[in-house]
């Protein structure tokens, strides 16, 4: 639990850091707000006073402080519609979670699955076959997939099963039937980059000393590679898991809920930075930060659970 | 026991060729090796590094990497029986109980994600009818008997916990594990210092006679040779130049190779030898070897037929040797 | 220079021309990245033909009527307001270029310099500050970061360059990085230091050179990774604001397709699949060839 703390400690230079940005490129040297909160005509006094309340006429240190400050209250206050930042959040990201979830976790499954097959057959046609359409499935363009598998499942010149776009959840059948086009196109997406990637793993490390020390003892190239092999490879494999859930919660979801209308965390964000919403932006930047810190040292963990060489101080 | 008392010898290797397909073209890294073995008997191969030892030593177990290595030639006979036309089951099952091999790096060659205890109880029930318990005693007491202090609760180490000779130790314990009959050495001590090495030697010869198996220990220490080796083979770019008891190719080398391999030996063991003794000049190219003798270009004795005819193994007063004029020979 | 460090230089200057004659030999003899090559080529023609107002001149023009479907004059057909797709399409594809070489050959550059120093300098506070900067950037979502940046640099045609660029080079930085440090301990680093070369020279000189395998590699892996960008902020209305482009096109198909016209979407993908699976070959023949212990 000390160990967990200390750890979450280190990863307050890189929060500080993504708020630096966060803040220089939204606040600092973003828009210039004073005319949105004006009427027409102001005065200049008028100015003078709005300049005052976005807080223009302060430092950057002063100005990123006041910034942070309000990140550590987690005071978000109200987006610019007027709804409570928080209950935004709240509607939003449970939306997500279950959207991305299933593709993320095919992915990831899949992904290792071709990838273990691969390998395991290096050089042969099964390998060539799994590889070449992963260079496909590499090459394609998210969007296109998106919008293929749109056109191929859900409009009436394809096979028209599932709801063109939109969200009306209320029952298992509702929710499998809209993630269904979003988790088929991610998981088309992600199975390339991710069976190239493991299965490079796998193959770096069956040219390891210690699987030529297995193969001198008569073990079999079975019982090597998915026993020996395979849980060496668990560390990089959990890394790769790991680090991709910050950009799977927000890049992720960003291009799929807004194409498909979705209301979850991707959408709300994306329309935040279009309209210039601080608020919700500042929410989303900050738990994106804390989010990372959160995984990197969850990933910490998982590692020394399997790899002993790295032991729990 | 004596290699002249059995009836037949162990291992018989004729005519082993190994190639590699490499960038630069096809690499011949064993040229036609042939040797014996006899049982419980052991025997040195040295020579420089990149002579194609580990490649000879490999190709025994089939464990060449392919590709981009091939086995291209030759039988490997242990007890009579043709490794090479074995499937590859069948060879699987005698690694590790018939012939097993231990390697050169001790910090890699254990799989650092498991206990040591682990790894070779595994390899003790892929050979043996074995419960785990059985297993784990026996592993508790082959740990004991090379001498690893408190071995039953080592067991329970990982690889990065012990010191390069524990974990030498620990592979020649799992080498011993299922009594191979022949067991391939490729340079087990070299990564260790001079005490250590000397200790996991003495060890070594200790549980041979013991177990009762022969050993090709592969080396480029000399030293090392003269102390544990009945025999000696000596191999250059791939090739066995010359081979004979060991006492016998020591004092009188007949080939210009061994010789000066011996007269460079420091005379005060005060370090371990990182690399064989320097001979002026460079092994060829193994992509574009000489037509004739592949020492020719470092030998001080080269004759013109040298660069013509590549010398094939004679018997000179005892020993094999590869070369049109060897040393203090009466021709 | 003293004698001793030219003797060093030069050897390590014909070490470098021996890889590079063994990776061209290694590459040649790989087809499919051979073929990526000549694919990339032709896709290159088409872009340089609209640079020079060869072809893909008329890609604003209203020159037909609505959805015209494939004809002699309008290859792909026209779009919902009468324009030549292929025309359009053409135009796209000197777009994906510029996008990609600019993205490209810029992170490439940063990603080497910084890269470089971090690893010149590793364990100080050069090195420190550069890897915290690369972690920071790292932990902002892409397409986030972009948005973010597309924001602040409101209405700049290039944000979305500015924006690939920054993110980019992270892992061209990475990798040089670790290179280096391996790099500055040779033995003609040291003959360069020994005759007081200064820092940069030595950087500059002797170091970055001999990364160039790296470079080219992620140079190749940028290209792809900002054409497919492009694609995606273009339609999101964060990219692509002047011209044509592929991701333009797909955002304008979109319309299209509900009502049953497919040529727009169908040209823009194919040409967009084309060319990045022709770079993704290149790309991973070069990494084969390069890679002296590559294990297929
Ligand atoms: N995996 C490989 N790929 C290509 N060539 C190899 C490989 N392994 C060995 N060789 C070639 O075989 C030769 C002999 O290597 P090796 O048997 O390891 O030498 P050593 O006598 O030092 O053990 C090397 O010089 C090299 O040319
Ligand atoms: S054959 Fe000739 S060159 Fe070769 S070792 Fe003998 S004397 Fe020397
Ligand atoms: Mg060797």
């Amino acid at each position: 639990m000390q160990y967990v703390l200390r750890k979450m400690l280190t990863g307050i230079p890189l929060i500080l850091g993504v708020t630096l940005v966060s803040f220089a490129l939204m606040v600092y040297f973003g828009p210039d707000m004073t005319y949105q909160l004006l009427g027409k005509n102001p005065t200049a006094e008028q100015i003078i006073e709005v300049r005052h309340q976005l807080g223009y006429d302060q430092s950057f240190i002063q100005r990123y402080l006041a910034y942070l400050t309000e990140l550590i209250r987690l005071d978000f206050g109200n987006s610019s519609s007027g709804e409570p930042v928080r209950s935004l959040l709240a509607k939003t990201i449970p939306v997500s979670l279950i959207l991305i979830l299933p593709g993320f976790l095919l992915g990831h499954i899949l992904g290792v699955l071709l990838a273990l097959a691969a390998a395991f057959w290096r050089g042969r046609w099964a390998d060539k076959l799994i590889m070449a359409i992963a260079v496909i499935g590499m090459s394609v363009s998210f969007l296109i997939v998106i919008i293929a598998f749109q056109i191929l499942l859900c409009s009436s010149d394809g096979l028209n099963l599932f709801p063109v776009r939109g969200w009306n959840v209320q029952s298992l059948p509702d929710y499998l039937s809209y993630i269904a086009v979003p988790t088929l196109a991610t998981t088309f997406v992600a199975l390339g980059y991710e069976t190239r990637f493991y299965r490079s793993v796998f193959v770096e490390e069956m040219t390891r000393d210690y699987v030529r020390t297995a193969r001198a003892f008569g073990l079999s190239s079975r019982r090597i590679f998915f026993r020996s092999i395979f849980k060496n490879c668990l560390i990089p494999i959990i890394t790769r898991v790991m680090f991709s859930i910050p950009q799977v919660a927000i890049g992720g979801s960003l291009l799929i809920e807004s194409y498909f209308g979705i209301p979850g965390i991707g959408k709300a964000t994306y329309e935040a930075i279009i309209t210039g919403d601080q608020p919700v932006l500042k929410a989303v930047v900050s738990l994106t930060a804390i989010l990372f810190v959160f995984v990197m040292t969850l990933n910490d963990i998982l590692y020394r659970a399997v790899d002993p060489r790295v032991s729990l101080k | 026991m004596n290699a002249a008392d059995a009836p037949a010898p162990l291992l018989r290797v004729k005519d082993l060729t190994v190639e590699f397909r490499t960038m630069d073209g096809i690499v011949r890294a064993v040229d036609a090796v042939s040797f014996d073995i006899w049982p419980n008997e052991t025997v040195g191969l040295v020579g420089e590094s990149g002579c194609g030892k580990t490649v000879t030593g490999l190709s025994l177990l089939r464990l060449i990497p392919s590709p981009p290595g091939q086995i291209i030639n030759g039988s490997i006979e242990l007890e009579g029986l043709d490794l090479l036309s074995l499937d590859a089951g069948d060879m699987e099952k005698r690694r590790g109980s018939e012939i097993a091999m231990i390697f050169q790096e001790p910090m890699t060659s254990l799989n650092p994600v498991f206990t040591i205890g682990s790894q070779i109880t595994e390899v003790l029930r892929r050979h043996r009818q074995l419960s785990q318990r059985q297993a784990r005693e026996l592993a508790a007491s082959l740990l004991a008997k090379v001498s690893i202090p408190d071995a039953g609760r080592r067991l329970d180490d990982y690889p990065h916990q012990l010191s390069g000779g524990m974990r030498q130790r620990v592979m020649i314990a799992m080498a011993l594990s299922c009594n191979p009959k022949l067991l391939v050495a490729d340079e087990p001590t070299t990564a260790l210092d001079v005490t250590t090495q000397a200790q996991v030697l003495d060890q070594m010869r200790e549980l041979q006679n013991e177990f009762r198996m022969a050993v090709l220990l592969v080396t480029h220490d000399l030293g090392v040779v003269a102390e544990t080796c009945q025999r000696a083979l000596v191999m250059y770019c791939g090739s066995i130049v010359e081979a004979g008891k060991t006492e016998q190719l020591f004092s009188s080398p007949r080939h210009p190779y061994t010789a000066g391999l011996l007269a460079s030996i420091p005379r005060i063991r005060a370090e371990r030898i990182a690399e064989l003794p320097v001979i002026p000049g460079r092994v060829p190219d193994p992509g574009n070897l000489p037509a004739g003798c592949r020492f020719a270009g470092r030998c001080s004795h080269v004759q013109s037929r040298c660069h013509q005819e590549r010398p094939t193994l004679r018997s000179v007063n005892g020993n094999a040797v590869a070369c049109h004029y060897p040393l203090g020979a009466d021709i | 220079m003293n004698e001793f460090s030219s003797v060093a230089g030069a050897r390590a200057v014909n070490r470098r021309n021996s890889i590079w004659r063994k990776v061209l030999r290694k590459f040649l003899a790989d087809r499919t990245g051979v073929a990526g090559l000549a694919a990339v080529l032709v896709y290159f023609v088409a872009a340089l033909g609209v640079w020079c107002g060869w072809w893909g001149t008329d890609w604003a023009d209203l020159g037909g009527s609505k959805w015209e479907a494939v004809s002699a004059a309008h290859w792909f057909g026209t779009n919902i307001i009468g324009q030549d797709i292929f025309s359009r399409a053409i135009y796209a594809t000197s777009t994906a270029f510029e996008v990609g070489v600019v993205v490209a050959v810029l992170a490439t550059i940063i990603g080497g310099v910084l890269g470089a120093f971090a690893g010149f300098f590793a364990g100080s506070w050069i090195d420190e500050l550069l890897l915290w900067a690369m972690n920071v950037l790292d932990a902002i979502p892409f397409y986030l970061f972009v948005a973010a940046v597309a924001y602040s640099l409101a209405g700049s045609p290039y944000a979305m360059h500015v924006a690939m660029i920054t993110s980019f080079w992270i892992g061209t930085g990475r990798l040089v990085r670790g290179e280096v440090i391996k790099l500055r301990n040779m033995e003609y680093i040291e003959a360069a230091y020994a005759i007081g070369l200064s820092r940069f020279m030595i950087i500059f000189r002797h170091i970055l050179p001999n990364t160039s395998h790296i470079l080219l590699v992620q140079a190749s892996i940028a290209f792809v990774s900002a054409i497919k960008a492009e694609v995606i902020l273009s339609f999101l209305g964060i990219g692509i604001r002047d011209g044509m482009s592929w991701g333009l096109m797909i955002e304008e198909s979109t319309k299209e397709v509900l009502a049953g016209f497919y040529n727009n979407f169908i040209a823009a993908s194919l040409l967009m699949f084309g060319l990045v699976m022709a770079f993704n070959a290149l790309s991973d023949a070069l990494q084969d060839a390069m890679d002296p212990r590559k294990v297929a």
